[in-house]
């Protein structure tokens, strides 16, 4: 080959590690509206935003777990307490008052949630996956343990954030979409957004800079929680319902996504709108596996593949260079 | 003799080894020099089978032979002691010694224990090593591996051995080891080819010396031939006035750092120092006499559990490496790759890390703020390349002057050097010693921890000498010289 043949090599495969991932979504949507007539309307296509809106949101808080090296597996679980405690207090003919509680009380025990995973992680230095395993059990018993009935019929005045529409755009595409951006402008704009990446490439080189690494590691578990919040707060709200059992795998899908979206679970490299396409990745295959009448167990199977063969092509061109 | 003519090699577009001639001889110690990217290092890969894509010719003995793989080059008499060991640590010395080529049993397919261990044994004698070979690599230190890899050279009976940078994790009692071992083998006729930086060591074992230089061989001659500034000027490629230069003059009037019964059990017991103003302070010893853990400790990475620190005068609790950097101390650490930098970042994000903060409002970074003072320092440092290019694309003596140049944004009152120079190649390192003379003119306060002699002795306008975790001695600059540093290490004050 002569030289000019393998740089130019070099560019594809670059541009391919950079931007394969837009190429992957838009072949399995263009695979996708070819084989299925249902797929294509627009009103799927929205429905495909709304169904990805929270695992999205959820997704973005775990990235900035993934980025310092860390991982947390609590958030389904942790969604299930914030949604029941925003349904108590958004039964049927509740006061204004109440109606407020409802909106305020999932963001603020999914920062105490992630309050307590990080404290544990960075005050303890306890390994972040057990911890968040064990909190994944713990708040999922807490959860169950307090009311294992689920409430239904929630106030009209408390559904409209997941139900209503701005225009054609359901509003939890919105939520999703401001979520993003300001995690956009913190991990690219801001002194935290850089320190979370040193601490995530390079823990020691973190310390040795002189950088409060334990509260940085505990900022990411308290924003993770954040996200689960107002994850939390659209999902209820969108099924109008809450249930102890809500957010079962919520944690896989996120982290799914995550890291379809070329982050490195070894910490330090890894986007917000990457990581929003890994989402909608995932949610496109499922809502068109499902338009294409493929069962439910084979889906998971195609999913499941999908994932490993998306992790595995990024590492390849990754060692290309 | 092996000789090698017109050897190429290229990756991609660098041509990393550009028509070299060599000749090696029978029980010659051969040293070959240049900086780092000279192509030392993939020459003698070439030599050893890794590139069987190779341009020229090689012969031994006058019969010309083609080097296609690393078994073939085995084969040959050829053994290649890697720079990073490439032991198995879980497995014993014998274990790793025969690796891929273990001795066969009686019983085709299985393995004779016996067998290895035997002759583990035997080649370990043969270099006047005392080791067990049913001892496991991990519980080994870096400088008895360093020998098992020579060992495991040997059991190939090479008539050429190839050492790449052998002793750049070693002591000097190691060292002296090494050469020892060095010299049984010429003696038994086989040629050892010794790719170094320490030029010292190059000149005290060296037969003949080669220097390479952008690919190219600059020259061959015999030891005597040479003298330091000849030999660097042809590795770098310019004159050089000095390798230590030591313009700036400390009146030694302000106190910038006083440290009294600084302890931490294990690590380093009551250390007592002064370091003032515009002063660079010496602090020599054999490896794992603390002087790391003392600079861990005072840059609050490890605090030190007793004793007393003040700076400028205040009595200060340095309990964090954060509260450390708040007090204006700043830490170039040992370990460049592991410690100094985050390699898969940008050269640029990697230098501005630790000073952000001042050029950010309300936690937002200006980063056009960032970006000219990034620019700055990486023309002050000539690192050349791009801002955005990931830091782990440089040469290591590139890396380091990032991890210098990092903290010298808004530079500390107090800089503490982890052997800033170990590793790295003399253009570079003459920029380090440049910039630290430049620093302490200006004012800095700065502990120079190294285990390089010549570098202490050149740089310091005071040494102390550390041993077993307690400083022993103190020198002033015309008092330090290599004798009573020595000693000094080794336990006794002169």
């Amino acid at each position: 080959m002569t030289e000019k043949k393998i740089q130019d090599w070099r560019k594809i495969i670059v541009a391919l590690r950079e931007y394969g991932i837009y190429f992957a979504l838009a072949a399995v949507v263009i695979a996708f509206s070819i084989l299925s007539p249902e797929f294509r309307t627009p009103e799927n296509i929205l429905l495909i935003l709304l169904q990805v809106s929270v695992i999205g949101i959820l997704a973005i808080g775990e990235l900035f777990t993934i980025l310092t090296a860390g991982i947390d597996l609590s958030v389904g679980s942790l969604l299930a307490i914030a949604g029941m405690f925003s349904a108590l207090f958004a039964q049927q003919d509740s006061p204004q008052l109440s109606l407020a509680l409802a909106f305020l009380l999932p963001v603020v025990i999914g920062v105490l949630g992630g309050l307590l995973n990080g404290s544990v992680i960075a005050g303890a230095g306890v390994n972040p996956l057990i911890v968040t395993l064990g909190t994944l059990t713990a708040f999922r018993g807490f959860v169950v343990w307090y009311r294992v009935n689920p409430i239904y019929n929630l106030a009209p005045g408390y559904r409209w954030i997941g139900q209503s529409s701005l225009g054609p755009l359901p509003l939890p595409v919105l939520v999703l979409i401001a979520v993003a951006a300001l995690a956009g402008i913190a991990l690219n704009y801001t002194r935290f957004g850089r320190y979370v990446y040193a601490v995530g490439g390079n823990e020691q080189a973190a310390l040795a800079a002189g950088i409060n690494v334990k509260l940085i590691k505990l900022a990411v578990y308290v924003v993770s929680g954040l996200c689960v919040g107002i994850g939390a707060l659209v999902f209820t709200s969108r099924l109008g319902a809450a249930q102890a059992i809500s957010g079962e795998g919520f944690n896989l899908q996120a982290i799914a996504a995550v890291v379809v979206g070329g982050a490195s679970l070894f910490g330090g490299r890894g986007t917000v709108s990457k990581t929003l396409v890994g989402a909608l990745i995932i949610g496109t295959l499922f809502n068109g596996l499902v338009m294409l009448n493929v069962s439910s167990p084979v889906q998971q199977m195609v999913i499941g593949g999908i994932i490993i063969g998306a992790v595995w092509l990024d590492g390849v061109l990754r060692k290309k260079m | 003799m092996i000789s090698l003519n017109n050897i190429r090699k290229n990756f991609a577009a660098i041509q990393a080894v550009d028509g070299v001639d060599l000749e090696i001889f029978p029980g010659e110690v051969h040293a070959l020099v240049g900086e780092n990217g000279a192509g030392k290092s993939t020459l003698m890969r070439v030599l050893a089978g890794f590139y069987p894509d190779y341009e020229g010719s090689i012969s031994i003995e006058g019969k010309p032979v083609k080097v296609a793989s690393v078994r073939m080059a085995k084969r040959m008499g050829i053994a290649l002691v890697h720079q990073e060991l490439s032991l198995v640590p879980e497995l014993t010395i014998a274990e790793n010694i025969f690796l891929g080529d273990e001795p066969a049993a009686t019983v085709p397919g299985f393995i004779s224990r016996r067998k290895a261990l035997e002759q583990a044994d035997k080649l370990l004698q043969e270099i006047g090593v005392n080791l067990d070979p049913r001892k496991k690599i991990s519980q080994l230190s870096v400088a008895y591996r360093q020998l098992v890899e020579i060992a495991k050279g040997l059991s190939v009976k090479p008539r050429v051995l190839i050492l790449d940078e052998p002793t750049s994790s070693l002591t000097a009692p190691e060292i002296k080891d090494l050469f020892r071992v060095i010299r049984k083998l010429t003696a038994m006729n086989t040629a050892v080819i010794y790719i170094s930086h320490k030029l010292d060591e190059v000149f005290e074992i060296a037969d003949r010396i080669t220097v390479m230089r952008d690919g190219k061989k600059i020259a061959t001659e015999p030891k005597d031939k040479w003298d330091e500034k000849r030999l660097i000027s042809a590795m770098v490629g310019r004159e050089f006035s000095s390798l230590f230069p030591h313009s700036h003059a400390c009146d030694g009037k302000e106190l910038a750092m006083e440290v009294s019964g600084l302890s931490r059990p294990g690590a380093f017991q009551n250390v007592s120092f002064q370091l003032h103003r515009g002063e660079v302070l010496g602090i020599y010893g054999l490896m794992g006499a603390g002087r790391t853990e003392l600079s861990e400790a005072l840059f609050g990475l490890k605090p030190a559990t007793s004793g007393e620190v003040k700076i400028f005068g205040k009595a200060v609790k340095i309990k964090s490496s954060w509260a450390a950097k708040s007090l204006g101390l700043a830490l170039v650490p040992e370990d460049r790759r592991g410690r100094g930098l985050v390699l898969m970042h940008s050269i640029g994000n990697n230098l501005s890390l630790p000073t952000l903060k001042y050029f950010s409002a309300l936690g937002f970074v200006k980063r056009a703020q960032e970006k000219t003072e990034i620019l700055k320092v990486m023309k002050e440092f000539e690192i050349q390349a791009e801002p955005s290019a990931p830091v782990e694309t440089l040469s290591g003596g590139n890396q380091q002057k990032v991890v210098i140049g990092k903290w010298l944004i808004r530079p500390p009152r107090i800089l503490i050097l982890d052997e800033p120079t170990r590793g790295i190649d003399v253009g570079a390192k003459a920029e380090v010693h440049a910039a630290i003379d430049r620093l302490a003119a200006k004012g800095m306060a700065i502990i120079l921890i190294s285990s390089e002699l010549p570098e202490v002795l050149g740089m310091s306008d005071r040494v102390l000498v550390m041993r077993e975790g307690e400083l022993v001695c103190e020198y002033s600059r015309p008092e330090a010289n290599p004798e009573n540093l020595g000693a000094a290490a080794a336990g006794v004050c002169i």
